[in-house]
């Protein structure tokens, strides 16, 4: 007996855990879950060259040259099917899901050279991060740009 | 009877309301309060940064030198219609070369033009109004020292009621009352600095406090986090439309985060994980990097003093 109302516990938790899973599914989940994963490759990596710069980290030349090169082969990676059309923060179920903004593919090729700026200032940062921390300080304002440029015109402001 | 009763109320009604539009007509300055003052261009500057003028008044995604190009022209899209920032360079045709200080201070203080009308409270004056007369006037000299710009700008387009001025002088009875700064005794002075900074020039309470049903801030929920009027910049997706609370409350607000932490994202524009600002927040914090650091620091500093707020949704 015990036992029997211990199994009906687990299934009907399984279910509550399952039926979470089906009420979390929303339409271009697989995108939005790797583009946002994308997103903190760049913030992790940043945060490694950040935090020397804020004085939290001693300055290291190997993990600041690792840390920009991933960031430069992160923005050269071809991610275009992360982004299909239709999958912003006002298209039906997505509202909490995305932050992404339909001028995203409204005003297209526009976010690409965002992308470009990024680009542009990681490659400068690639060259010198190993150059001590003067070299990395004095770079992060322009990375800061490339990630800012994109975020206020691309992205809807975080929810509280 | 009932006929009696209805034009009795209708008589107060009227003589209520004129009284109103009298005790708010736009009023001009006493020239005589305006201190003697010599103007220090430096603290104008910072001033100049603090306020974020150039959000508003510079061109559009303008950079470098061109945030110092005061021509106006940037449309701001809210509830009530479009706002479009005027010409408030020196130029003495198109912008405000011919103003007099006592004018400026008006404007900055009172929300009220030279020719006596009121201007809308989409021109943050209900947040500059704080500012001692000493600071405005630096500000005014650092704006003399601007290029001018010969362009008019265009009219805002705005729905009705809103477009009407004479209504946003009953409006200021019941919103326009913040005084002149002066300093808490006994509280920090680099505390108090931050207090001046956050809710006077840098008018953060401008978009991070929620507003009531007549666009007034709702002063107990004070930085808590509000629907962004912005319509523009934010979408018709609501919970895409807020704009966060930076109370100090550790989940809901930024209690996580370190005076160095705030201090380092003005500077910087990276959040404690190396996410970036985006949005309207952008501009702000682009402003707030031209300021001493000490400034940051100050402001930091006050955004951890102040109540810490759980999040409502207004
Ligand atoms: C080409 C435009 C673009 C550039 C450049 C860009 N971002 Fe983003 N970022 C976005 C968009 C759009 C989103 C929202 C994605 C979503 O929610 O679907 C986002 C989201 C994020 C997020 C939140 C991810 C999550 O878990 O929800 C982080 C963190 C982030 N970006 C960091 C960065 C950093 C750091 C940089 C600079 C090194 C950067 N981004 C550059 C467009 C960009
Ligand atoms: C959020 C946008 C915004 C910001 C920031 C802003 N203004 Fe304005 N300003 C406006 C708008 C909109 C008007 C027009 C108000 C009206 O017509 O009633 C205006 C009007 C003015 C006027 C009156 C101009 C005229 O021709 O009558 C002056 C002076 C002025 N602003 C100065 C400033 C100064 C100085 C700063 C920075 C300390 C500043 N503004 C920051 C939006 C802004
Ligand atoms: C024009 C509107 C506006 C003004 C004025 C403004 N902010 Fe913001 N702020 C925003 C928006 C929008 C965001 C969200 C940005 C995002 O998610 O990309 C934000 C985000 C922030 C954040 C990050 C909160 C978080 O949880 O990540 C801080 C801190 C902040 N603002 C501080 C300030 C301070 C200090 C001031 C005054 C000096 C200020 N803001 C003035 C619009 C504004």
């Amino acid at each position: 007996m015990k036992k029997l109302f211990s199994r009906t516990a687990l299934i009907l938790s399984l279910c509550a855990v399952s039926s979470v899973a089906v009420a979390e599914d929303f339409p271009f989940k697989k995108q939005i879950v790797a583009r946002q994963a994308f997103m903190q490759v760049y913030a992790y990596n940043l945060g490694l060259l950040g935090a020397m710069a804020k004085g939290e980290a001693d300055y290291d030349a190997k993990i600041a040259t690792g840390a920009a090169g991933n960031l430069l082969a992160a923005a050269k990676m071809d991610n275009s099917t992360m982004w299909p059309k239709g999958s912003d923060a006002e298209a039906p179920g997505l509202d909490g899901k995305t932050r992404a903004k339909t001028e995203t593919w409204s005003t297209y090729p526009k976010v690409t050279e965002k992308h470009q700026d990024l680009t542009d200032a990681l490659i400068e940062m690639a060259a010198v991060a190993g150059n001590g921390l003067d070299a990395v300080k004095s770079n992060m304002g322009a990375v800061g740009k490339g990630c800012k440029g994109c975020h206020k015109s691309f992205r809807v402001p975080k929810d509280e | 009877m009932l006929k009696k009763i209805l034009f009795y109320c209708a008589a107060v009604a009227l003589l209520i309301l004129l009284v109103l539009h009298f005790i708010s007509l736009p009023r001009t300055l006493d020239a005589s309060l305006i201190p003697q003052h010599k103007a220090d261009l430096q603290n104008g500057e910072n001033l100049f940064w603090a306020g974020g003028c150039a959000s508003c008044h510079a061109q559009k995604e303008a950079r470098a030198k061109a945030r110092l190009m005061l021509g106006g022209g940037v449309e701001l899209e809210t509830p009530f219609g479009v706002f479009i920032a005027p010409n408030i360079s020196p130029d003495r045709q198109a912008g405000i070369g011919s103003w007099n200080t006592a004018e400026f201070i008006n404007a900055m203080v009172n929300g009220v033009s030279p020719d006596s009308t009121h201007y809308f409270p989409a021109f943050p004056y209900p947040n500059y109004r704080s500012m001692p007369y000493t600071d405005l006037i630096d500000l005014k000299a650092f704006l003399d020292t601007l290029p001018p710009i010969s362009s008019a700008t265009a009219d805002h387009r705005l729905h009705f009621p809103f477009n009407i001025r004479a209504a946003v002088g009953l409006w200021k009875l019941l919103y326009l009352n913040t005084g002149t700064f002066s300093a808490r005794p006994g509280v920090e002075a680099s505390v108090e600095r931050g207090r001046y900074l956050v809710n006077g020039p840098g008018h953060c309470a401008a978009c991070h406090t929620p507003r009531d049903l007549f666009g007034g801030e709702i002063k107990n929920r004070l930085l808590a986090g509000a629907r962004s009027l912005d319509s523009a910049s934010s979408t018709k997706a609501p919970k895409s439309n807020r704009i966060p609370n930076i109370t100090p409350h550790a989940e809901d607000g930024i209690g996580k985060w370190s005076e160095n932490d705030i201090a380092y994202a003005l500077e910087s524009g990276f959040d404690p994980d190396f996410d970036s600002f985006g949005g309207s927040m952008v501009e702000v914090q682009e402003n707030m990097a031209h300021l001493p650091a000490s400034d940051r620091l100050a402001i930091a500093r006050y955004l951890k003093s102040i109540p810490a707020l759980a999040s409502t949704r207004d």
